[in-house]
C-alpha cells in the first residue's frame, strides 16, 4: 500500500484531515497550494466539490466535531480534487465503522458528475458485503 | 466584518504608529532635522580622549568627540560634533578644558565667561587645555616644597640674614639701595630679591593651590554622599591656606611698612626683627600645608582613590 | 579505560546529536528562508494565516503582557533609581534604566513569554501533526506544509516578539520619565539628550535583530523539535520537553551573544 504511484489518489485511515482546520479549508488547501487560486475561489471550489457530494452542511465542522462518514466524505472531497487519474479508497470498513459502508459508497459515487472509476481496496473477508 | 482581521489590523496600525513617532522623535533627538556644528581641538596629549567622549557645558552633555587625528606638525586634531541648537553656547572667548575626574569618564569641559561674546564660527579650531589633577596636584605640592626650602634656607636661625641683623650698623648704609629695607637686611640686593620673589613665588603658588582646591571640590565631590570625609580634609586644607595666604599678607604689608620707614633707622630695625618672625610663622605654617596636604590629599601617595 | 572510552563516545554522542539538531534547524530555517524569496509564498492564503499568527501570538496577549511589562518595569526602575540614589549617582539613573530594560531585560523577557505560551503551543501541535500522520496526509496530497503551516509561525513569532518587546520598551521609557522627573515636561530636554546617547543606529539595528533572532527561536525550535517526534503518542511530551530547553538555551545564547558584541 505504501508503495503507491504518486498518480493516485488515496482515501486512507493513515491519512488524516489537518485537525485544526475546517473540512472547507481542508478541501480549500489543494487549489490554494497546489493551483495557486486565490484564497476565495478556492473556498469556493471546495464548497461546490462538497455540495456536489451532498453534504454541504460539514463545511464549517472541524475533524473532532464530525461523525466518520462525514470525515469519510471530507477526505473523499479532498482526494477528488486532487484530480489525479486513480482514486483509492483504502480499506473503507476502518473509517466508515457507523454505516453499511458499501451502500454508503456507492450513494456518493451515483451523484452527478462523479466521473472516473474509484478503486477500493478491500479486506477479502469482506468481499460478501459488495455483493449485496 | 472579520473581527480577527480588525484586531491584528488595529493592533498594526497602532504599532506602526508608535514606531514611527519614536523614530521620528530620535532622529529629532539624534539632530537628524538639524545641521551639525564642527570644533577642532588641538591638544598636547590625547591621553584619555576617544570618540564618543562628551563635550560638556555646565555639566550638561551638548557634543561628543568624533574623530582622533595628528596634523602635520605632530600636534593632536580633536575634532568634535555639536547640534546647531547647542553651538550657542561655543563663544569665541569659550575655554576647553579636558577633565579626568576619578569617578566617571574623561570629559572636555567648556566655559564660556562671556555669553554676550560673538560666537564660534563653524569648523573653527581652539586649544584644548588639560587639568589632570591628578598628575598636576603632586608636581604642584613639590614645587611648593622647593620654594619653601629656599625661603627657609635664608631664613635659618644661623643663616645670613640672622649674621646679618647683627650687624645693624652696616645696614643703614644701604637702605637706600633698589631693595631698601631688605637689601639692608639682607646684605646685598641678589639676596633681597630672592627673598622677595620667594616670597611672590610662594603667594602665588599658594593662591593657584586655594583655586585647584576649590575646583577639586568642585569636580571630585559634587555628588553628595561621596568622600564624606576627604571632603572635610579638604576643606580643613583650605582653612590653613587661608591662614598661611593671611601671614603672607601681613608680611607683605610689613615689607611695604619696611621700604617706607627706612628713614627711622630704630623704628626699622625693630620692624625688620617683627618681618622676621612673620616670615618664620607664614615658611612654618606654608611647611605644616605641606605637610598636611600631604597626609591628606588621598592621590599624593596613592593613585588609587577609594570609593566608600 | 573502558570507562574512559565510554564516556568519550558518550560524549561524542553527543556532540554529534547537537549538530545532527544545530544542522537541522539551520536546513529548515534555510530552506523557509528560500521560500521567502518564492513569489508564490506571498499569496492571500499565507498572508492570512500570518494574520492568524499574530492575532494568537501577540493580540490575544497584548493586555495581560502589557500589565506584566508595565509591573516589571516598574520594580527595575524603582530599584535602579532607588540605588542611585543612595550612591549618589542619580544622573547615570534614566540611562542605567534605559540600557537595562528596554535594550535587555525586557526583549528578553519578552521572548521567554512568547516561548512558554506560543512556543510550546507549536511545539506540541507540530508534535500532535507528526504523530497523527497530518503532515503525511498533506504530503500526500502534495501540500508543502512549510508555506500554510510553518513559515506563517516563523513570520509571526518575529513579528510578535519584535512589536510586543518595542511596545514594552516604549512603556518602559515613558514609566522611567515619570518615576524620575513626575508629571512634568521640565525633564524633556535632559531625558531626550539621554535617549538620543543610547540609541545611536547601531544599537536600534542589533535591537531590531535580537529582537528578531528571538521571535525565530521561540517559533523555529518548537517546530523543528515537533518533526523530530518520532511517531508514537508518548514521545509528545519528550519532544515539547526537549524543544523548550533548547529554546531557552537559544535565548539566552542570543543575549549572551548581543552583550558580548555591545560590551566587549
Amino acid at each position: 500500500m505504501t508503495a503507491l504511484p504518486g498518480d493516485v489518489a488515496r482515501v486512507a485511515l493513515d491519512l488524516p484531515l489537518r485537525a485544526n482546520l475546517s473540512a472547507l479549508d481542508n478541501i480549500a488547501l489543494i487549489p490554494l497550494y497546489q493551483r495557486h487560486f486565490s484564497a476565495a475561489e478556492s473556498a469556493r471550489q471546495a464548497q461546490a466539490m462538497l455540495d456536489q457530494l451532498g453534504h454541504a452542511d460539514i463545511a464549517l465542522l472541524r475533524d473532532p466535531d464530525m461523525t466518520p462518514s462525514q470525515r469519510f466524505v471530507t477526505k473523499l472531497a479532498r482526494a477528488i480534487i486532487l484530480k489525479r487519474p486513480r482514486l483509492v479508497i483504502d480499506r473503507p470498513g476502518a473509517m466508515l465503522y457507523d454505516v453499511p459502508y458499501p451502500e454508503f459508497i456507492r450513494q456518493l459515487a451515483a451523484q452527478d458528475a462523479m466521473a472516473g472509476t474509484w478503486e477500493i481496496f478491500d479486506f477479502s473477508w469482506n468481499q460478501a458485503l459488495y455483493q449485496a | 466584518m472579520n473581527k480577527l482581521h480588525f484586531k491584528v489590523g488595529l493592533f498594526t496600525a497602532a504599532s506602526l504608529l508608535l514606531a514611527g513617532i519614536f523614530v521620528v522623535y530620535l532622529l529629532h533627538a539624534r539632530g537628524f532635522f538639524e545641521k551639525t556644528f564642527h570644533l577642532q581641538l588641538a591638544a598636547a596629549s590625547a591621553d584619555g580622549v576617544a570618540p564618543g567622549v562628551p563635550v560638556v557645558f555646565s555639566g550638561i552633555e551638548i557634543g561628543r568627540v568624533t574623530t582622533l587625528g595628528l596634523n602635520d606638525d605632530g600636534g593632536i586634531i580633536i575634532r568634535a560634533e555639536f547640534l546647531e541648537r547647542n553651538a550657542k553656547w561655543l563663544k569665541e572667548t569659550s575655554t576647553f578644558t579636558l577633565d579626568k575626574p576619578f569617578v566617571g569618564g574623561a570629559k572636555i569641559r567648556v566655559d564660556s565667561p562671556d555669553l554676550d561674546a560673538p560666537a564660534l564660527p563653524d569648523n573653527s579650531t581652539m586649544l584644548l587645555l588639560t587639568s589632570d589633577i591628578s598628575k598636576e596636584i603632586p608636581a604642584l605640592v613639590e614645587r611648593v616644597k622647593a620654594i619653601l626650602a629656599n625661603v627657609e634656607h635664608l631664613t635659618r636661625k644661623d643663616g645670613e640674614i640672622n649674621a646679618t641683623l647683627a650687624n645693624v650698623q652696616t645696614v643703614t648704609g644701604r637702605m637706600t639701595g633698589e631693595y631698601g629695607m631688605l637689601e639692608g637686611v639682607l646684605g646685598s640686593p641678589e639676596k633681597a630679591r630672592a627673598v622677595t620673589d620667594s616670597l611672590d613665588k610662594t603667594r602665588a603658588l599658594i593662591t593657584k593651590l586655594d583655586a585647584m582646591t576649590a575646583k577639586t571640590d568642585q569636580w571630585l565631590f559634587a555628588q553628595d554622599g561621596m568622600a564624606e570625609q576627604t571632603r572635610a580634609s579638604l576643606a580643613q586644607v583650605r582653612l590653613m591656606l587661608d591662614d598661611a595666604q593671611s601671614s603672607l599678607k601681613k608680611a607683605d604689608a610689613l615689607m611695604a611698612n619696611a621700604v617706607e620707614i627706612s628713614a627711622d633707622v630704630k623704628e626699622g630695625t625693630q620692624d625688620i626683627v617683627k618681618l622676621r618672625a612673620e616670615i618664620d610663622d607664614a615658611v612654618r605654617k606654608a611647611n605644616a600645608l605641606v605637610n598636611e596636604i600631604n597626609k591628606k590629599w588621598p592621590f599624593a601617595r596613592d593613585p588609587e582613590v577609594k570609593l566608600p | 579505560m573502558n570507562f574512559l572510552a565510554a564516556s568519550i563516545e558518550s560524549l561524542g554522542a553527543k556532540v554529534v546529536g547537537w549538530f545532527t539538531v544545530a544542522y537541522g534547524m539551520f536546513a529548515f530555517l534555510a530552506k523557509a528562508g528560500m521560500l521567502l524569496l518564492d513569489r508564490t509564498t506571498w499569496n492571500r492564503a499565507t498572508f492570512d494565516v500570518v494574520i492568524k499568527q499574530v492575532y494568537f501570538t501577540a493580540v490575544q496577549i497584548l493586555h495581560v503582557f502589557l500589565a506584566y511589562a508595565l509591573v516589571i518595569s516598574w520594580l527595575i526602575i524603582t530599584i535602579i533609581l532607588s540605588t542611585a540614589r543612595d550612591f549618589g549617582l542619580t544622573e547615570f539613573a534614566s540611562e542605567m534604566t534605559i540600557r537595562v530594560l528596554v535594550l535587555e531585560l525586557l526583549p528578553f523577557l519578552t521572548a521567554l513569554f512568547i516561548a512558554l505560551r506560543s512556543g510550546s503551543a507549536i511545539n506540541t501541535e507540530v508534535a500532535l501533526m507528526q504523530v497523527n500522520n497530518e503532515l503525511d496526509a498533506l504530503a500526500h496530497c502534495k501540500v508543502p506544509p512549510m508555506q500554510f503551516e510553518f513559515l506563517p509561525r516563523l513570520i509571526g513569532g518575529v513579528i510578535s516578539v519584535v512589536t510586543l518587546a518595542g511596545l514594552a520598551g516604549l512603556i518602559a521609557l515613558l514609566q522611567g520619565y515619570l518615576s524620575i522627573y513626575g508629571i512634568s515636561a521640565a525633564g524633556f530636554e535632559p531625558y531626550t539628550r539621554t535617549i538620543a546617547k543610547i540609541f545611536d543606529f547601531q544599537i536600534m539595528a542589533g535591537l531590531i535583530a535580537k529582537c528578531a533572532l528571538f521571535g525565530l527561536a521561540v517559533t523555529l525550535i518548537p517546530v523543528t523539535a515537533g518533526l523530530e517526534t518520532p511517531k508514537k503518542l508518548f514521545m509528545v511530551p519528550v519532544s515539547v520537553l526537549r524543544g523548550m530547553m533548547r529554546v531557552f538555551f537559544a535565548i539566552v545564547a542570543i543575549e549572551v551573544v548581543s552583550l558580548a558584541l555591545k560590551y566587549i
